[in-house]
């Protein structure tokens, strides 16, 4: 019965059995054995899962800033395990970044961004900053006094950039003021522009491993020089982080579901205005000295770490052998980090 | 790590999932839901009123649905509830009830609400029948008869007229029934069988009880409205009421929450409630409608609002701490110069009606009334008696609320031009008729009354406010009126 049905779904369908089956156990090297060589995987998982509950958010969200903030409290209070929704989607997102940055991590101080993966390493920046912008984008939507007042911070952030920071401001905001427009264009963001780029770029970024290879580690060990099949070894592997990252969030959820700040009023500027931990670096930074200046500054610092691996390039060719990359590396860690720290501390006080 | 161990690890970590989804479900099963538009709640003892009332008064029930009473399960018995030996209790299908809910029984639930009403201004609006509105009511517009035993029938013009808005003095019928010259009636002052003042759903409308409603304008204006108090009127006039109607359709879906506080909820165009009874960052909200008021404004001469009060030893808020708290609601928006400013124009205004009109205008009024020129028992049988009326219970207010709510246009043309063209036209001509008429009776004492009367109107009207009238305007204002006359001529070219 099931064969009749197999070979009726083939006849109409026909498709290469051998070459899917070839695709799907590719050998992969040893050392991905090791959890952390799974930390790419973790994202995409994450934002699968991010697509699925973000879905079923927008059956119920509202995107007009007189009604957004209501939808958001029926999707919390009323709706059936709307809360356990909203709340995987909230942990899930955190998860997601920590997993993109750990990840990115990993990449740079296992060297795996050298040639010829360069381009792979600037699409995977790339895919960084839009999960940041969802992100941004997506605690916007709550149309909460942090949604409005972080907007209209950043909107004054890029409202400093030299030359075309008012253009990019009024983009941003979509005029002049932060208001129904501005929700509008972070909805259509959130929901439409920033999964199409993520989904076109993760296909390139998927490409270019499996026809570059997963990069081998400098210095492994014998055992990790063997291969293993992608299916069912490494499959299983992910499996159990995917049902461990599902319970985890699960327990987050449980533990810390998510709540309502109080409503966005235009009238009334929070004592504090924080972004989300993840922008806290740059908010530091932000305070440390002028708009311009920040601006201008992180520009650089951003251009450095994306186009690191030719600078990384040129360095190498000069000096062989240079580990300076692993001194940059912590540096940078210690930079982000002690700046996140360093805010965090301030908020809490 | 072999595979069987790997597929045993995604096993465990799936039934971990799984088993945290059930906590999850659980968690699900016992929250009490905040509903943002629930079902009504239809307790017990309110089932079989709900399902009645539903087919013989749809709307009312409706109204119940829209409630936020019906969200927590506040239904029928819980305000229409009576005790036993209640004048005005019944029996209906089983349930001893009342069909007026005072504000006694509003205050089972709502206690701050009733003591701040009930100390207000407007819970002593029924109190009228010794006022000149309700002669005008009972006697010179409608009529009341009385019957061997000395009771009272009810003037129509005063049921449906002054009492919907002052309150009726309930009465229960021998049978039971309540008296239908005193109710239906939900006026502000309404004297209850219970022995409480008011009535609630004079602002707050059954059975819905929406805060929306009760805060828009029209809501005062039920009342506040019309020749001798337009303050509805003045309202729409002026740049708060212009502002409303402006902002209006973005304000009603949010003027139903509990706080409506000027300056965080909303940042212009506040109506009636927001200046008089709100809450603002510093005060809390108040049902005392004149506890933010400093002058009176409704009797021919104005003062200050607890100046009754004092004379009577009564101990009240003083009108300097009610005019403080105005100027607080005033400051969620305007600066302190500002507000300070308006302050001294609005004084300015009142003052200058009562020194101008009101004082003389009574003065001489009470005057010939109780010198005998016209009849001092019989109110309103003298054209003057409704020419002092009209300047001071009309015109006289018209040009102080229009001051006191930013109304130019009546603080000038509907009051200031009114009350003066009054004066000098109708009041003084009258006067002088009335002052002739006792010079030529030949009674000695009403003679002598004429000339006492001529003589306080000659020095009223030669006082410095009013001797331009009989053209003895000083030189210095006269060329200064010269001067401005041919500045305006010279501007529209027409010299």
């Amino acid at each position: 019965m099931l064969t009749q049905a197999w070979s009726w779904f083939r006849t109409r369908v026909p498709f290469d059995e051998e070459l899917l089956r070839h695709l799907s156990a590719e050998p992969v090297s040893g050392h991905l054995k090791r959890w952390w060589w799974c930390l790419g995987g973790t994202p995409l998982y994450l934002f699968m899962l991010q697509l699925l509950t973000g879905i079923i958010l927008t059956f119920y969200y509202v995107p007009n800033p007189e009604q957004a903030y209501e939808s958001v409290q029926r999707i919390t209070m009323d709706l059936p395990f709307g809360w356990y929704l909203r709340s995987f989607h909230k942990w899930s997102s955190n998860l997601m970044i920590l997993a993109v940055v750990l990840h990115m991590m990993r990449v740079f101080f296992t060297g795996a961004y050298r040639a010829p993966r360069e381009m792979n390493w600037i699409i995977g920046f790339m895919l960084f900053g839009i999960t940041l912008l969802f992100g941004f984008t997506g605690y916007s939507l709550l149309w909460e006094q942090l949604s409005y007042w972080g907007i209209t911070v950043a909107a004054n952030i890029l409202a400093a950039t030299p030359l075309i920071g008012d253009v990019l401001a009024n983009f941003l905001r979509g005029g002049t003021e932060v208001n129904g427009n501005t929700l509008t264009r972070f909805f259509v963001f959130h929901i439409g522009v920033l999964p199409t780029l993520m989904i076109a770029l993760l296909i390139c970024h998927v490409y270019l491993i499996r026809s570059l290879g997963v990069s081998q580690l400098e210095g492994d060990r014998p055992s990790d020089t063997k291969t293993f099949p992608f299916f069912p070894d490494h499959f299983l592997t992910e499996l159990s982080i995917g049902a461990f990252l599902m319970f985890l969030i699960t327990c987050l959820a449980l533990i810390f579901p998510v709540g309502m700040g109080d409503q966005a009023n235009p009238l009334i500027t929070p004592e504090h205005i924080k972004p989300e931990w993840y922008f806290f670096w740059a908010f530091r930074w932000l305070k440390l000295m002028t708009d311009t200046n920040a601006v201008i500054t992180q520009g650089i610092f951003i251009a450095f770490i994306m186009f690191w691996p030719f600078i990384d390039g040129v360095i190498r060719r000069r000096w062989k052998n240079s580990e300076i990359s692993m001194f940059i590396g912590i540096l940078v860690v210690l930079y982000l980090l002690g700046l996140t720290v360093w805010e965090t501390v301030y908020l809490m006080h | 790590m072999s595979l069987n161990a790997k597929q045993w690890i995604v096993a465990i970590l799936a039934l971990l999932f799984l088993s945290a989804l059930l906590i999850v479900a659980w968690v699900e099963g016992g929250r009490a839901r905040v509903v943002t538009h629930p079902e009504s709640i239809v307790s017990s003892q309110n089932k079989d009123c709900v399902s009645c009332h539903e087919v013989k008064t749809p709307g009312i029930v409706g109204q119940w649905h829209e409630s936020k009473h019906s969200e927590s399960g506040i239904g029928c018995m819980e305000c229409h509830q009576a005790e036993e030996g209640e004048i005005d209790a019944f029996n209906h299908e089983g349930k001893l009830i009342a069909t007026i809910v005072s504000p006694k029984d509003c205050s089972r639930c709502h206690e701050r609400e009733f003591k701040e009403y009930q100390a207000s201004h407007h819970a002593e609006g029924g109190k009228i029948l010794g006022s000149l509105d309700n002669v005008l009511a009972e006697v010179v517009e409608g009529h009341v008869s009385f019957d061997a035993m000395g009771n009272k029938s009810s003037s129509p013009a005063a049921v449906s007229g002054c009492l919907q808005c002052h309150g009726s003095e309930v009465k229960v019928l021998e049978d039971g029934k309540l008296d239908p010259a005193t109710w239906p009636n939900t006026g502000i002052g309404r004297i209850n069988p219970d022995g409480s003042k008011g009535s609630c759903s004079a602002c707050h409308m059954r059975h819905d009880f929406d805060l929306a409603q009760s805060r828009m304008p029209e809501n005062c204006g039920r009342c506040h409205l019309g020749p001798d108090h337009p303050q509805l009127e003045v309202y729409t006039e002026s740049k708060h009421g212009i502002a409303f109607a402006a902002n209006r359709e973005r304000y009603v879906p949010l003027m139903s929450a509990k706080e409506w506080v000027p300056g965080i909820d909303y940042e212009q165009g506040p109506t009636c409630s927001s200046c008089h009874m709100s809450a603002t960052r510093n005060l809390p909200v108040t049902h005392d409608v004149g506890a933010r008021i400093s002058w009176t404004l409704r009797p021919p001469v104005s003062e200050k609002i607890d100046a009754a009060a004092k004379k009577m030893g009564k101990d009240v808020k003083p009108w300097e701490d009610r005019r403080s708290d105005m100027k607080d609601v005033c400051l969620s928006c305007h600066s302190p110069n500002w507000v300070d400013n308006w302050y001294i124009q609005f004084d300015n205004l009142v003052n200058l009606y009562n020194d101008k009109f009101g004082k003389p205008a009574t003065l001489l009024y009470k005057s010939v009334r109780s010198k005998g020129l016209i009849t001092n028992e019989i109110n309103f049988d003298d054209a003057i008696e409704f020419t002092y009326f009209f300047l001071w219970h009309h015109e006289g207010r018209r040009a102080r609320h229009g001051a006191a709510m930013m109304g130019p246009d009546y603080t000038q043309w509907h009051g200031m031009f009114e009350v003066a063209h009054r004066f000098y036209m109708e009041f003084v001509p009258e006067l002088k008729e009335i002052i002739e008429a006792g010079v030529k009776s030949g009674d000695p004492k009403l003679v002598k009354s004429a000339h006492e009367v001529e003589k306080q109107l000659d020095e009223v009207l030669n006082s410095e406010m009013h001797r331009w009238f009989l053209g003895k305007m000083d030189d210095k204002a006269k060329a200064a009126r010269d001067k401005a006359r041919k500045e305006f001529k010279k501007r529209y070219a027409r010299e």
